[in-house]
């Protein structure tokens, strides 16, 4: 019944309902990667709901607005007798925003956490990855993004103030050596706090309470080195507030009060009094990073209360490394074994 | 190649006053394998070797023709693992979940999204994938459990307690999932204390007391034979023991029990066939192996 | 005792096997709903000294049935009667009634003895061997100081069963009291749980692990969808499915001829030659009939007529399993 020339009917079944992996299975680092690209997605609100999205959106905005601002200051005052006005320094700006603090208090829990909560654990390490891994890849997640943040704005700064110079090549060359201090100081600002976070959220299940020990470790410690500091006598000061110089020598404020060194006269005013400084201003775990700051950018610590303390350089690296050292620690031990 | 084999494998804890695992010697070929012990008695235990998460005081154990005391992470990039507890995070869909987790297996993203797709048809979760997992009744999440557990297409996969929890229609669902895996050629080693559940399932037995291993073989063999024959005829069992004589002995439940053996079987048959009995059953193989497990554990003490 | 085989339970009453002679606890025409959910619908049934199995798919209503019976929920329609006396009204019954839930909030905090004891209180048992003998009952003496955080599941249910039984409750209700028990643990409940059926206490338990169920009650009450689906000894209910046909497997020296045979009998609906472990043989022959006494009493007759060898015959769904997945069907 069939022509000589039709081929004979042939058919197959090419899935019974299960399909084998033909590729190869990515190692270690595969593994790191992945969790690496997941906490990034999640701490930035990829494939979550749109109100996740808006807490990290938000915050990267409000630290980048200041940056804006004093590009737009700058452009208009060029030109004119109030291009005195010192814009903000890259140093000064590499801070702790409040939003930048919000961010990585409340980010490195929503990382962490909930792994340990919903004893998601096992999954991760019944896969190859070594607790270690595990950690790294999460710390670095968090690392990336607070450096991102704290990154981004001092480009736009330094874009910003390339465009309103005069001479952009002039400006260029000119601040030659900003173009390292930035990322070496931001990987440094970045680290440590990541690092602490992270190690704060390895040891609860509970976000709310790694965000709350974090920020309150933070602002207390910063608390107590003020009042340590001042309590130890530091050196006179007014009444009143404090002055902050700049690097011309010339002061913020003028002082108005009534203390025994206040003067009050028109002009330049030379610095008659000194800042209070006190090693117990290296008690403070905020600022801690901030002193290294300073070392990069300027060669000497600036900030309040250590500044002026012989070997204050010193101290303050002490006190970084100590962190760093002991919240790796934490992160390793608390990662070094999990129950399946 | 047997799919894994102890050899004196021994895993001590608190100083030597708990053996979780004693001297544990076993082989186990590939299929689907129950492993039945009493709480404490070292599954576990056993499954935490065998990932690798922890290691034996002494004995070796290979997987699959890996060492896992060398090896550990190559052996991990075989197995796969259902835990008992709840371990998914509950703010996240299913099919982001095995797809996250496919990654961290080591699969390239878009491989990663395939085999989750094809895992969670699988295990029959069809749009509820989309969902998070918040909303999931026991059986959608033991499912999406065994989902992220076979991903990457491992040549083992770890079942702990996979029935827990699941009402007799979901049981029934899962170890015939399970069944299908084994078919698909995906080896299954399954925790639980059911023990029906490996008489129906499992084609392969292991049965740890104390860390020791106090059985193991294949389902059909130690169903075998029990030595004696029981015989069900209605409620006719008077009137068969009076036809068989000495060698018969009537049961409480009315059913009829002699010594084993072929021939014994056949005068069963006739006598019933002379008497005009009802045959409802007649077997010389054990119903379950409940029996061999209490005996064995008895001995064992 | 075995315990393969159940204890008699409540003599069933023989015009309806949703009612016991001799109930302690009557459950009439009971409508419980949540909102636009209906949890319980029109349920009527009975329960009496014994063991009886409670089963169900999960959500279909078997726990709002127990704490209906307990007095822990009201009926929005209908009565529910424990040991003539309605639980919601007289509290002082609620001494005589216990439930072990599902549920394994334990406080993690207490003892195992701490728990009993703090069970005894409540319900005014003053008899400080009673807590001795509740431990002892479920085998908990030894750790019976330990903190509940840190035993095994299994462990955790029989502590809430030791705090039940210290009140010495005629009345015992128990959502999956097996779970996460070893096989060892389950057969010495299965055991205490007979006992207890013995001594006159009406007992019911509901379970999702069908064979054990068998093992601990010969009356069940099914209950699916908030309706009762069935009610009685197993046997029974499976008889009364008559127009679902009877398998029985039949292994024999030639299993081809055997099936040739037996397919020319009425009783007969289907047979299946199975396939055998290794290619090219036979595993046995699936016989699905119409009537499993007319089968029975043809099989040897049929066998030997044509000179065959029977090795094994084995009813395939005798057991709960076939009833439950037809009810649920």
């Amino acid at each position: 019944m069939t022509a000589s020339s039709a081929t004979a009917p042939s058919g197959a079944v090419y899935d019974r309902g299960y399909r084998p992996f033909e590729g190869t299975l990515g190692g270690r680092r595969a593994a790191r990667a992945a969790v690496y690209r997941a906490s990034l997605r999640r701490a930035v609100g990829l494939r979550r709901s749109w109100r996740q999205k808006l807490f990290p959106w938000f915050l990267l905005a409000v630290a980048s607005v200041p940056a804006v601002v004093w590009v737009g200051v700058a452009y208009i005052t060029r030109g004119t007798p109030a291009e005195a006005v010192e814009i903000i320094t890259y140093r000064e700006y590499l801070g702790v925003s409040t939003a930048l603090l919000v961010f990585v208090a409340f980010a490195a829990p929503d990382v962490l956490c909930p792994d340990r909560r919903h004893r998601t654990l096992p999954l991760y390490f019944a896969r190859p990855l070594t607790g270690t891994d595990y950690a790294v890849a999460k710390v670095g997640a968090i690392a990336t993004l607070v450096f991102a943040f704290s990154f981004l704005p001092q480009v736009v700064l330094y874009v910003g103030q390339l465009l309103v110079s005069d001479g952009a090549f002039e400006y260029f060359g000119n601040n030659l050596e900003v173009l390292w201090k930035i990322p070496v100081a931001t990987v440094a600002f970045s680290a440590y706090f990541s690092l602490l976070a992270c190690a704060i959220a390895s040891l609860t299940t509970r976000r709310i309470i790694a965000a709350a020990t974090l920020l309150i470790l933070l602002l207390g410690s910063s608390g107590f080195a003020a009042g340590l500091s001042e309590a130890s006598g530091a050196s006179e000061r007014p009444d009143g507030f404090q002055v902050e110089l700049d690097e011309d020598g010339v002061e913020g404020d003028a002082p108005v009060g009534t203390g025994p060194n206040s003067t009050i006269a028109p002009g330049p005013i030379l610095r008659e009094y000194e800042d209070p400084s006190s090693a117990w201003g290296a008690v403070d775990l905020l600022d801690a990073p901030m002193h290294v700051r300073d070392l990069v950018f300027e060669g000497e610590v600036i900030e309040v209360y250590l500044a002026g303390v012989d070997g204050a350089g010193l101290l303050a690296v002490s006190v970084y490394l100590l962190v760093v050292m002991t919240s790796a620690g934490t992160l390793w031990w608390r990662y070094r074994w999990v129950e399946p | 190649m047997a799919l894994v084999e102890t050899r004196e494998l021994t895993k001590t804890y608190d100083a030597g006053t708990v053996r979780a695992l004693d001297g544990l010697t076993v082989t186990v070929d590939h299929g689907v394998v129950g492993l039945v012990g009493a709480n404490g008695a070292g599954k576990s235990t056993l499954f935490r070797i065998l990932l690798g998460l922890t290691e034996p005081d002494a004995g070796t154990v290979v997987v699959d023709g890996i060492d896992v005391a060398t090896d550990p992470i190559g052996v991990r990039a075989r197995l796969g693992f259902m835990p008992e507890h709840d371990c998914l995070p509950d703010d996240q869909s299913a099919a982001d979940i095995v797809s996250t987790l496919g990654e961290i297996a080591g699969l390239a993203p878009r491989d990663a999204r395939q085999r989750a797709s094809d895992v969670l048809d699988l295990v029959g979760l069809d749009e509820a994938r989309f969902r998070p997992v918040e909303g999931f009744s026991t059986g959608m999440r033991q499912r999406s459990k065994l989902a992220q557990a076979i991903v990457a297409d491992p040549t083992l996969v770890l079942l702990d307690e996979p029935t827990a929890g699941l009402d007799p229609a979901g049981r029934q669902e899962m170890l015939d999932l399970v069944a299908r895996l084994g078919r698909f050629g995906i080896s299954v080693m399954m925790a639980t204390h059911l023990l029906d559940d490996v008489q129906s399932t499992c084609d392969q037995v292991v049965m740890i007391d104390g860390g020791r291993l106090v059985g193991s073989g294949r389902t059909e063999d130690l169903l075998e034979t029990t030595g004696v024959v029981r015989v069900d005829v209605g409620g006719h069992g008077a009137r068969l023991v009076d036809e068989l004589g000495a060698v018969a002995t009537l049961l409480p439940d009315g059913s009829v029990e002699l010594p084993a053996g072929d021939d014994r079987i056949d005068a069963v048959v006739d006598a019933v066939a002379r008497a005009g009995l009802p045959l409802h059953a007649l077997s010389s193989r054990r119903a379950s192996l409940d029996g061999l497990f209490a005996i064995t554990d008895r001995d064992v003490g | 005792m075995s315990v393969d085989t159940p204890v008699p339970g409540p003599t069933t009453s023989s015009s309806d096997p949703a009612f016991v002679t001799d109930p302690t606890v009557i459950v009439d025409d009971v409508s419980v709903w949540f909102g636009q959910k209906v949890a319980l619908s029109e349920l009527s049934c009975s329960f009496g000294a014994g063991v009886t199995g409670l089963l169900g798919p999960n959500g279909a209503g078997k726990t709002t049935l127990m704490r209906a019976v307990c007095g822990l929920l009201p009926p929005r329609q209908g009565s529910v009667s424990v040991l003539d006396v309605d639980p919601r009204r007289d509290r002082d019954i609620h001494a005589r009634i216990a439930m072990v839930p599902e549920e394994d909030a334990v406080p993690v905090a207490l003892s195992a003895r701490a728990l009993v004891r703090y069970q005894a209180r409540l319900c005014g048992v003053r008899d400080r061997d009673a807590i001795d003998a509740a431990l002892a009952t479920v085998d908990l003496v030894d750790v019976a100081d330990r903190r509940l955080g840190g035993f095994s599941k299994g462990m955790r249910q029989r502590a809430k069963i030791a705090a039940a039984l210290v009140s010495e409750p005629s009345v015992l209700v128990l959502d999956e009291p097996l779970n996460g028990a070893d096989p060892v643990q389950r057969l010495a409940l299965i055991e205490l749980f007979h006992r207890l059926g013995d001594e006159g206490r009406t007992v019911i338990v509901s379970s999702h692990v069908l064979h054990e169920v068998e093992r601990l009650a010969e009356r069940v009450v099914v209950v699916i969808r908030g309706r009762l689906a069935a009610a009685g000894e197993r046997h029974a209910i499976r008889d009364a499915m008559a127009d679902v046909p009877r398998r029985v497997r039949v292994r024999s020296d030639d299993d081809r001829a055997l099936a040739a045979a037996l397919i020319g009998h009425d009783a007969v609906v289907s047979v299946t030659v199975e396939a055998g472990p290794e290619p090219g043989t036979t595993g046995g022959v699936t016989v699905s009939t119409s009537s499993a006494s007319e089968l029975a009493l043809a099989l040897p007759v049929t066998a030997a007529g044509v000179g065959i060898r029977l090795r094994e015959v084995l009813p395939l769904d005798d057991s709960l399993e076939s009833v439950f997945t037809e009810l649920t069907r």
